[in-house]
Parts: structure tokens; C-alpha cells; sequence
């Protein structure tokens, strides 16, 4: 809200500078946004040196300072000397029309302007530049020197009782001490009684609790007076009309919202408040109809609707320039009413912002009565005696028991029983001893009509504090017991991974959460049924055998780029994904359901100038459907999810090769993080998913213990000793995919559920005791067909050497020179050890052997070498 | 002694100067053996010689000339022994010459990631905030009118609902949460005090983005709820906060303020951390940066979580932590966060 400084003195004697009241109000919770001196960017400076600019019969160079800084500026006034203090406009200042640039003058540099009275917009005066006096200071806004500074506040929205001068006089009043001066109402009456002049039906005492009217006869409606059409364009307002203008003028000074109707066109001269028919329209004075519902109020004439109550009216019995009577209403509309009806028609007015947060119901016979005043003075009229006032339930003031040593227990600050007494009172509260004599501290406080926000102590509390000032309150740590331990380590988890992976060489990202099914849904070549499904990491129950055969169809690649975005949008719309219903823009109108997508969006942007490896990843949230939210008795599964994206070589060095991402490297990183999480149990096993390679892609399954929140497949979810979850996919982007993220380099992607992989962490590491025997290592190369996994080949090893084989790492892989087309060589060197004795030569010649069989029986693999 | 040397001892003295001088030529392993062979060869050295000779000698003579050829072959080992040593030194001085590497070529350096500068932020909140007993609780983002607003003393068509534009997925019942605070229904609904939590997560205003807002940003929402604390607890604890974040000479100012879950309420700020509270375009020559919002926890609010008001006192601040970043790392954009241009995320370790 604007406060005009000098409109404000009317109610308070404050003499503070502005600038220094500002700061008290801002302390005092009245926040001030700024001080507006009108005028911005023009300050004041004084003039060091003038020349007149050669081949010019007008132009003056002139330097000027502003205390801190000189400038030159080209000026054409004849009146200016050395030393005189001038208005100066600064680059980007906006005079009348005009926006101030740098620029040149006849070859001479100008940083600004110097203006001239009726630049200014003071008087017509263009005679010269405006001299101001010689004790005028340097450097300051133009407005602080003479003009009429204006406070605008931010009021909160509790305190509808601030968005009014005596509101806000009465809060300066209050913290400095000052008497409150209120505008002293007199109404001169005259001829036939207002009771008698109209009539008032209220139809809805309950979204209408007050309504107060008086009749004002025989005025002349012309412009305003002067200072009061200043007032309200200094407020923020723009005048109209002396009858229109003083029902705002009142608005702002008092605070409760008038109408002022054409008395005469007013049908049967009767006003009937009520709720509008179904189907009702109203146009309002902006040229809209506007289509009504039963709960909105209307205030109406037997002719029909005349305002929306509270907010805005209708042009058949507005004031115009041919009234000669007028009716004002001063009324109280139900706060939420008022809103729920401005939201619902999109219109917000000082009237209705004013009515939402529920003015002094006690306020409305005020307000007539000084509209009625104003009319009479400033408008020639002749007021009707009397108000029609229906209040069928007047407001009893609340009266709370308060006990001063609340002040201390809620803010630890130190007040005196007479400081509470005092401040309280200087707001209006009415305040008295609780117990008759004063026997104890206790104190009985009445809260006035126009603060319906103050309902308990704690709200005296405030109210006290804030006027002693909260720089009063002292500094302590708290010294209370502290709660029980918390046993979610789900933050020093995500940390650890962080740790690692930033460790690993990945940055990590942090995108936004909202994006739109289309680029989700570029995620899916050629897919159909149910594959939505395999977006993002497994849903539960998902196995690798369930992805389909559907991602290497690829229908849609071929039919051209249109038809993929028909297919795209086709695919997206079926996309589970939860959608805002008042998105910011289509691009932001659902919640991810993936983190590929948006991970794949930053490598494309920042492929774009960098030609390094791009190795990314993000913990976030990705945000599933339920059933229960659907039907809004629950929320989203919203599940915490690790995604990486890693493109281009990381390293880049002359000491070593440059070294693409590739899908070992990728894998390479999971395992690191999975060792670093103590996670003991996984495999990965090829998988197919649309959003991959379909030879390079892999299902990661990690093996959790006492069944946790899994079933077994198909076992009629009875919980199982151990099974194995799926946690993540992971592989090289299919190339469909990768074009239409106009990606250019191979890229690897994947996705993890972090909340199914944390089952798998242990909570804590227990030691084994390091082997006292010692171990034996032979090294075993077998030729096996190409397709066989390699995982295969290890667990077989394991299988067919245990207890002896204790550990089993493939060196080398081999195709080409020496070994048959179609197969390959896998090389692996075995430990063997036992934890109770040195094993002999012959036991392990034995069991090697052993397994050399049975790799021979399962892959037809025959020993190399 | 006599004083003229026999001809055995003038011949060893010759053989000692020969034996010496090649010595000084030798420049090989090889060549040292060969002159070990020649001269104290086991076999046919040419010392050895002399010694095996000694006994053909008149045992007058056997015994001077015995001294002498001895000292001769204490000699020449000595000096084979020096020899050995000063070749390979040579020589390892030379291998060690041709291994020589340019000190200046670039390391291999171990690549490594960079944290996002939120995570960094992050952390050091809850380190800092866990250092005053403060627990880390997680919570949804997709939330019920309810515990965004309702629970928090702000009935449906409250004005005080325009301080949030609020995204709905169903309007009037189930929204994305505009700020963390519904987490303190949460957490107080889940346990019994006392209670130091804090709460971290993204927040969401259906607000135009440009350099200073976000429609997606972080908080942090801070609640402690006992029998003994007061909003000077709440003052230390902020204070703490800001000078572990910001700095230990950081002024903190609260003023009144309005936020329909605490009362009495506040506001705090911190003296501008470019200029020190003098003024300047970061503070826009007030001196003071706003950094978040406090207060005493609402009785109403205590009463809805079963939690009885005349027992119990609690306070409740909350930030945002894109704007502690920026003013941590001089960052006067905040879409920076959500644009993950590697040349601006490299710059945090």
C-alpha cells in the first residue's frame, strides 16, 4: 500500500525523517518494499565548470558532481552558473516521455540531463534549468529534497485493518509515542429522513452481515479538488469524479471499501442484497459480462444486478456527471465469500483485496458518515438525515485473559507489566486488570473490532514484542533434551554416492523435476502395449524377460519425422505420468517419471561446446502414480533414484589414449559403487528395454535378504528367504533414441532405484578374519562359443571348484588369430585357498581339473594353451 | 732392509706400475674381469705367479719379497675394488641420464566429478544444523492441501494463500507442496518432543522464472519443539546458522513478520556480505540481505498435531538455498542451478 508521507501526518505527529520512519516501520513489521520520491533517477548534483561548446550559439559543456562521482552533461538553459545545486537525470531516468541515454552533443560527451521546471512537471517554467538552494545536499533522490515522499508497504495478509492512513497512523502512533488524531466526522443533515428515501433488503445476513447506506442529495458532480485528486494519485489511484473520488478517498483513509450508486436510477429506489440466480449475468464497467453462480452476492434493484457485492459494479446506476442524488453503501462482505468469488472470476479490486481480509465490521456507519461529510463540503450536497443500517448481529469485542509473563516465555525477552499496559493500549486494545484491584499480574484485555486476527496470547505476545522491538530479544542456544536418534541414513547414503561418483569423474546434475510426456516418451522408439511400463527403472515385479521383444521393431524410424511426432505424442499421452492441472507451460506439465530423459537433454546442451566426455549423474525423484492418489486418498510413489549418463572420453591426455564411454566403463562405475555401498549380492544379466541398445543393454539385479519387501514370482506372494530385485538398467542409448535427442556421441545411460537398492546395504561392516593358510593362483584360458555370458563361465567355476576356489578374475578376453570363428577365449587366473590348511599341488591340479570339466560339459569349452 | 732392491722386488714394483695404469684405462665390467684375470687370476695371474714363486726363493729373500708381493695384491684389489665402484656409479649415472624426463609435461591426473554447488550447500547445512542435534527427516512433494496449508492455519480461501501460487494436480486436494514447512506436520505428527529436525527439499511456486525466481528450488525448514525454548533460541540458532554459512562476524536482524503458522513471527536477515551493511547494489543500499522466515510455532498448529500449547513451545525458520548458494559463491542468476552447464558446475569441487 502507498502512504503519502504528508497525508499520513494528517493522523500522527511525526516529524522523523522519511527515511528513518521507514526503517521504524519496516521494524515494527510494517515492511517497507521502498520510499518512492518520485522523480527515480534524478538527483541532486552541482555544477563545477561550464564552457560554452564551440560552433554552438546554445549548447553549455558543463560538469557536474553528485558528490561521489562527476559526469558531463550538455545542457541548453541560459541560467545556469558555476556552483549551482541542479536536478540531474541520470542515464536510464525517464523524463516525462523520454528515457536518459549517454550520447554526444556536437562531439561533446552528455551523461545525463538537467531539467527545467516543467520537465519536471512542477509548472510550465521552461525558462531555465530549476536551481535549487545552496544548502540543498548532493547526490540524493530529487524527491527527498522537494517533493512528496511516498512509503509503500507491503501489508501482510493478516492485517487487512493496515490497508488504510489511520491503520497505519495509528501503528507510528504506537512506536513513537505519539497520540493517534483520527479525521473528526460531523455530518450536516437536512430534509426528508434516508429511511424514507429508500429501502434495503438483505437477502444473506450470512454473506452479508452489515450494510449501511446514506442518501446524499443535490450534489454537483465535477472534478475534485486539487490536493485530493494529488492524494489519490499519489496513493495509487486514479481520479475520476468528486463523488467517485471521495468514496476512495474514504476507502484509503478509513479503510472500508463505499459504493456510491445514481440515487435516481436506482429502480424503486430499493436496494436488495442477495445471492445471484443461476445463469444471472452482470456487465461490469470493463465492458465484460460476466456469468454469475448462486455463490456469488449481488447487490441489486427490482431492475436487476447492479455490483458484484464487494468487488465490482455495472454500469446502469454508476455516478456519472448527470447525478444530482447519490446513495452510498458502506457494507460487510463474508472475507471468504469475497475471495472465493474474485478468484473464481479472475477479478481483484482494492475493494475486493480490501473486503478478503474482513474490515472493521464497526467501520461502515464511519465511512457513510465521513463520505456523507466530504460530499456535503466538497460536492455542495445535502445529506438526508439518518443512516439505513441493517446489523442484525453486532460485534461483541473479544475480551482475552492475558498474562504479561507470556512475553517472556515465548520470546525470552524482559518486559515490565506497564510496557505491556502501554503498548497494548496504544494499538487500541482495551486493557484492564484482570482481577479487580490488580492482586495479581494477570490482565484483562479487550481486542478491538478492526483486529480479528488477534484470537489468543500468543498474538498479544507478538504485539508487545513488536512494538518494544525484537532487537530486545537476547541470543541463547537452546538447552533442551535432545530426540531420539533418527534412523534414516537415507542422506549420508545419497552423500556416499555423491562421494563416489564424483570420485569416479561424474558431475552431478540437478534438473528440474517437471517436464512433458513428449520428451519423456522420446525415450521409447517403436514401442506399443505396455512398454510404458519399462520407462525408467524396474517397476516391482519387473524381470528382465518381461521387457519385451518389442525394442527392436523400430516401426517408427523409418516413416519420416512427422510421423514420429505423431507417434512420439501418440506414445506420450498414454505415459502414466502425473500432470498439473495449471502447468506454467506444457514443457513443465508433468512430474518425471524417468531421469534419462532430462540427463540426455543436458549431455545434447552441453555437447554443444565442450568435446570432452560428458559424464553426468543425478539423484532426484522420480514420482509415480498410485491408485490411492488417483483417488485422492493417498500420494505419489515417489521413489529416490540415481540415474548417470556418460559420453566421450574422460580422460583426454597426451600420457594416455583418449577413451570413449563405453558400456565397460559404464558397468565399471555401477560395480565401484556398488562395492563402495557394501553391497555383496548382484548380477547383471542382458536385458531388452526400447530405450537401449538391444545387445547392450542389462538388467542389474541385487540380492536382498529375508525376502524385504519382495515376493517371490508367481509364489502367491509368500516372502521368501532371499530373492533378487531388480534395481537398474543400464547400457548404450539405442540410436533411434539417440537421434532424436540429437545426441552425437555414443552415449550410456542408466537408471537405478535407490530405495530398492538401499535393501541391500548392509548397516554395517563386520571384519573377516584375513586367511592364515596360504593361497595357490593357476591361471585357466578356455575357448567357449561367443554367445556363452561370461558370468556363466565364473559361476560355473565357482560352482564346480568350491569349497577350494576363492576367488576368480578374468584377464583376458580373446577373439581372432588361433582361435575358430564364433568363439572366444576367456582367461581367468583362480585363487584357491583353504581357511584350514596349506592346499597341497595335487589338490589343486584336481580341482582345476574338475573344472575344466565341467566347463567342457556346459559350453563345450576346451582349455587353451 | 737392504738398500739395493733385489731383481724380484724391482720386478713386482714394475708389475704393481704396469697393473695400475691398465687399471686406469679399463671402462667396462668386462674389462676389469679380464684385468683381474691378468693380474690376481687364481690360475695364472700374474702376481699370483709370483707368489706361487716365492718358494724357489733363498728363505732370506722369501720372507722380504713375501711382504712385498702381498702388499702389491692388497693394493690391486683396492684399487680393482675403487674400480668396480666408480664404473658403476658411471654407469648408473648414465642409465639414470638417459631416463631423464621433461618435469613439465602435465600429470596424469585422476579425473575427477564435481559436486552440484546445492549438494555442497546442502551438506553444510545439515552438518551445521546436525551439530545442534538438528535430524534430517525426509518428506513427499506431492502433498495434500491439507498439510500444506490446512494444517498450517491457512483455511481454504485464506488471503494468506497468495503468497504461494500453488501447482495443483487436483485442485483444492492434492498439490505439489509450495514450501517444506508441511513437513513440521509431519514430523511432529510422527513423534513426541522433544524435537530438532530439519527438512530439506525442492519447493514449488507456479511464478514466471527469470534471474531471481525459480518455479523448482530448494528450502530448508528448520523446527525444535520442547518444554524450554524461546525465540531467543530461535535468535541463536539462526545466528549460528548464518555465521557458520556466511561468516563469524555476520550480523543477524528479525523483525517483525506475518506467517500464518508462527506467532509471534519474524523475518531475518544478515548484514550484506559484499559490503558489510554499508550499502551496495547486492543489498540494494539497505545494508541488509533478507535470508528467511521464523518464528514461535503457532498454538493452533500445536493444538492440530496433539500437542498442548501451555506444555510445549517450539520455533520453526525457513531459507531457501538457492539464495544461500548464490550469495555463498557470488551467483546472480539463479537459473545457473537448474541450467548444468558443465563450465559452470567445474567450478565447485
Amino acid at each position: 500500500m502507498r502512504v503519502p508521507y504528508s497525508w499520513l501526518k494528517d493522523y500522527v505527529d511525526v516529524e522523523l525523517p522519511v527515511a528513518e520512519l521507514a526503517h521504524r516501520l519496516t521494524m515494527a513489521g510494517l515492511e517497507v518494499d521502498r520510499v518512492d520520491y518520485g522523480w527515480p533517477g534524478i538527483v541532486t548534483a552541482q555544477i563545477l565548470w561550464q564552457e560554452r561548446i564551440k560552433g554552438s550559439d546554445h549548447l553549455w559543456a558543463t560538469r557536474v558532481t553528485t558528490g561521489t562521482e562527476e559526469l558531463s552533461v550538455v545542457c541548453g538553459a541560459p541560467n545556469i552558473q558555476v556552483r549551482d545545486k541542479v536536478p540531474l537525470a541520470r542515464v536510464g531516468a525517464k523524463v516525462g516521455e523520454i528515457t536518459i541515454g549517454e550520447k554526444r552533443a556536437m562531439g561533446v560527451l552528455s551523461q545525463g540531463m538537467l531539467c527545467s521546471p516543467r520537465e519536471l512537471g512542477l509548472s510550465d517554467d521552461h525558462a531555465g534549468i530549476l536551481i535549487l538552494p545552496p544548502d540543498t545536499p548532493l547526490g540524493v533522490p530529487l524527491g527527498a529534497v522537494i517533493g512528496e515522499p511516498v512509503i509503500d508497504l507491503d501489508i501482510k495478509a493478516h492485517r487487512g485493518d493496515l490497508f488504510c492512513m489511520v491503520g497505519v497512523a495509528r501503528e507510528v502512533a504506537a512506536f513513537t509515542g505519539k497520540t493517534l488524531r483520527p479525521p473528526t466526522i460531523a455530518v450536516k443533515e437536512k430534509g426528508t429522513a434516508a429511511a424514507k428515501l429508500m429501502k434495503l433488503e438483505v437477502r444473506d445476513a450470512e454473506l452479508c452481515p452489515r450494510y449501511t447506506a446514506r442518501v446524499i442529495r443535490n450534489v454537483t458532480v465535477g472534478p475534485s479538488p486539487q490536493w485530493m485528486a494529488d492524494r489519490l494519485i499519489a496513493a495509487g489511484m486514479r481520479p475520476i469524479n468528486n463523488v467517485v473520488d471521495i468514496t476512495n478517498y474514504v476507502m484509503l483513509e478509513l479503510g472500508q471499501p463505499l459504493h456510491a450508486f445514481d440515487y435516481d436510477k436506482v429502480a424503486d429506489h430499493t436496494i436488495v442484497v442477495r445471492r445471484a440466480a443461476p445463469g444471472e449475468t452482470l456487465t461490469t464497467l470493463d465492458g465484460v459480462t460476466r456469468h454469475l453462480t448462486a455463490e456469488m452476492l449481488l447487490i441489486t434493484d427490482p431492475a436487476g444486478p447492479n455490483v458484484i457485492a464487494g468487488i465490482f459494479g455495472g454500469a446502469r446506476v454508476e455516478v456519472s456527471e448527470t447525478t444530482t442524488s447519490v446513495l452510498l453503501e458502506a457494507a460487510h462482505f463474508k472475507p471468504t465469500n469475497i475471495r472465493r468469488t474474485s478468484v473464481t472470476l479472475g477479478l481483484r479490486t482494492e475493494s475486493s483485496g480490501r473486503f478478503e481480509k474482513g474490515p472493521d465490521v464497526e467501520l461502515t456507519a464511519l465511512a457513510v458518515d465521513r463520505a456523507a461529510q466530504l460530499l456535503a463540503e466538497l460536492a455542495d450536497g445535502g445529506v438526508a438525515p439518518g443512516r439505513v443500517d441493517f446489523y442484525p448481529h453486532p460485534v461483541t469485542q473479544r475480551a482475552l485473559t492475558f498474562e504479561p509473563g507470556q512475553v517472556p516465555w515465548l520470546t525470552g525477552m524482559t518486559v515490565t507489566r506497564n510496557e505491556v499496559i502501554d503498548s497494548l493500549s496504544a494499538l487500541g486494545f482495551g486493557v484492564g486488570d484482570a482481577v479487580p484491584g490488580g492482586a495479581d499480574e494477570t490482565l484483562r484485555v479487550t481486542v478491538p473490532t478492526w483486529r480479528g486476527d488477534v484470537e489468543e496470547s500468543a498474538d498479544l505476545v507478538e504485539e508487545v514484542a513488536r512494538i518494544a522491538g525484537y532487537e530486545r530479544i537476547p541470543s541463547t542456544i537452546p538447552t533442551g533434551p535432545l530426540p531420539q536418534p533418527s534412523r534414516d541414513p537415507w542422506f549420508r547414503r545419497e552423500d556416499r554416492i555423491r562421494e563416489v561418483l564424483a570420485g569416479a569423474g561424474l558431475t552431478e546434475t540437478v534438473s528440474y523435476t517437471l517436464t512433458s510426456r513428449a520428451a519423456m516418451a522420446s525415450l521409447l522408439p517403436g514401442v506399443g502395449g505396455r512398454d510404458e511400463l519399462l520407462l525408467a527403472a524396474p517397476a516391482p515385479g519387473m524381470r528382465a524377460d518381461d521387457a519385451g521383444e518389442t525394442g527392436d521393431t523400430a516401426s517408427v524410424a523409418v516413416s519420416g519425422r512427422a510421423a514420429e511426432r505423431r507417434a512420439i505424442a501418440a506414445l506420450a499421452e498414454r505415459l502414466p505420468a502425473i500432470a498439473l492441472v495449471n502447468p506454467l507451460s506444457s514443457e513443465l506439465g508433468v512430474l518425471r517419471l524417468t531421469l534419462m530423459s532430462g540427463l540426455l537433454d543436458i549431455v545434447r546442451e552441453n555437447a554443444k561446446h565442450s568435446d570432452a566426455g560428458l559424464w553426468f549423474f543425478e539423484l532426484g525423484r522420480r514420482y509415480l502414480p498410485t491408485a490411492e492418489l488417483a483417488t485422492g486418498t493417498g500420494l505419489a510413489d515417489e521413489r529416490h533414484t540415481l540415474a548417470i549418463a556418460m559420453s566421450g572420453p574422460l580422460v583426454q591426455s597426451w600420457a594416455a589414449p583418449d577413451r570413449d564411454a563405453d558400456f565397460s566403463g559404464l558397468k565399471g562405475v555401477v560395480e565401484t559403487l556398488l562395492g563402495a555401498l557394501k553391497v555383496a549380492g548382484y548380477r547383471f544379466t542382458p536385458t531388452r528395454h526400447p530405450t537401449f541398445h538391444p545387445g547392450r543393454a542389462a538388467l542389474l539385479e541385487v540380492a536382498i535378504a529375508h525376502g524385504g519387501e519382495l515376493t517371490s514370482e508367481g509364489g502367491g506372494g509368500e516372502i521368501v528367504e532371499s530373492a533378487w530385485a531388480p534395481v537398474a538398467v543400464l547400457g548404450e542409448v539405442h540410436p533411434d533414441v539417440a537421434e532424436r535427442f540429437d545426441l552425437t556421441k555414443r552415449t550410456y545411460l542408466m537408471e537405478m532405484d535407490l530405495e530398492r537398492l538401499y535393501l541391500a546395504v548392509p548397516e554395517t561392516v563386520r571384519q573377516m578374519p584375513i586367511a592364515r593358510y596360504p593361497a595357490a593362483q593357476r591361471d585357466l584360458a578356455v575357448v567357449v562359443p561367443q554367445d556363452v555370458p561370461a558370468a556363466e563361465v565364473e559361476a560355473a567355476i565357482h560352482a564346480s571348484g568350491a569349497p577350494l576356489v576363492r576367488g576368480v578374475r578374468l584377464f583376458d578376453v580373446y577373439t581372432g588369430a588361433g582361435i575358430p570363428e564364433g568363439r572366444k577365449s576367456l582367461a581367468y587366473a583362480i585363487t584357491y585357498q583353504s581357511p584350514e590348511r596349506t592346499l597341497t599341488d595335487a589338490e589343486v591340479e584336481r580341482t582345476q581339473a574338475a573344472i575344466v570339466a565341467t566347463l567342457r560339459e556346459r559350453f563345450g569349452a576346451e582349455p587353451r594353451g | 732392509m737392504t738398500t739395493a732392491q733385489t731383481q724380484e722386488e724391482q720386478a713386482l714394483a714394475a708389475l704393481r706400475e704396469r697393473a695400475v695404469a691398465e687399471l686406469a684405462a679399463v671402462t667396462t665390467g668386462d674389462g676389469l674381469e679380464e684385468w683381474r684375470t691378468r693380474y690376481l687370476g687364481r690360475e695364472r695371474g700374474e702376481l699370483t705367479g709370483i707368489l706361487k714363486g716365492l718358494g724357489k726363493l733363498a728363505p732370506d729373500q722369501r720372507k722380504a719379497v713375501g711382504q712385498a708381493a702381498n702388499a702389491v695384491k692388497a693394493d690391486l684389489d683396492r684399487l680393482l675394488e675403487e674400480r668396480r665402484q666408480a664404473l658403476r656409479a658411471a654407469e648408473r649415472a648414465a642409465a639414470l641420464e638417459r631416463e631423464r624426463l621433461d618435469v613439465t609435461l602435465p600429470g596424469r591426473v585422476i579425473p575427477r566429478g564435481h559436486v552440484h554447488p546445492l549438494s555442497q550447500t546442502i551438506r553444510d547445512i545439515v552438518r551445521v544444523m546436525g551439530e545442534m542435534g538438528f535430524q534430517l527427516y525426509d518428506g513427499p512433494e506431492v502433498e495434500t492441501d491439507y498439510y500444506n496449508f490446512q494444517a498450517l492455519n491457512i483455511p481454504p480461501d485464506h488471503p494468506a494463500r497468495d503468497m504461494q501460487d500453488t501447482f495443483w494436480i487436483a485442485p483444492g486436494q492434492i498439490l505439489l507442496r509450495t514450501q517444506t514447512s508441511p513437513m513440521q506436520i509431519h514430523v511432529m505428527e510422527h513423534m513426541r518432543p522433544p524435537v530438532r529436525a530439519i527438512v530439506i527439499g525442492k519447493v514449488y511456486r507456479n511464478e514466471a522464472i527469470d534471474a531471481s525466481h525459480e518455479a523448482i528450488f530448494h528450502q530448508v525448514e528448520g523446527l525444535l519443539i520442547d518444554e524450554t525454548c524461546t525465540m531467543a533460541d530461535l535468535r541463536g540458532v539462526v545466528e549460528r546458522f548464518a555465521r557458520e554459512m556466511f561468516g563469524a562476524e555476520r550480523k543477524v536482524r528479525f523483525r517483525p513478520s506475518y506467517f500464518p503458522f508462527t506467532e509471534p513471527s519474524a523475518e531475518f536477515d544478515i548484514d550484506c556480505i559484499n559490503c558489510n551493511g554499508a550499502g551496495c547494489r547486492v543489498c540494494k543500499y539497505s545494508g541488509w540481505l533478507e535470508m528467511g522466515g521464523s518464528g514461535m510455532v503457532d498454538p493452533r498448529v500445536l493444538r492440530g498435531v496433539g500437542y498442548d500449547p501451555s506444555v510445549y513451545r517450539g520455533f520453526a525458520f525457513g531459507l531457501g538455498i538457492e539464495r544461500i548458494a548464490m550469495l555463498r559463491y557470488g551467483i546472480d542468476e539463479i537459473r545457473a542451478f537448474s541450467t548444468n552447464d558443465l563450465r559452470f558446475l567445474r567450478q565447485f569441487t
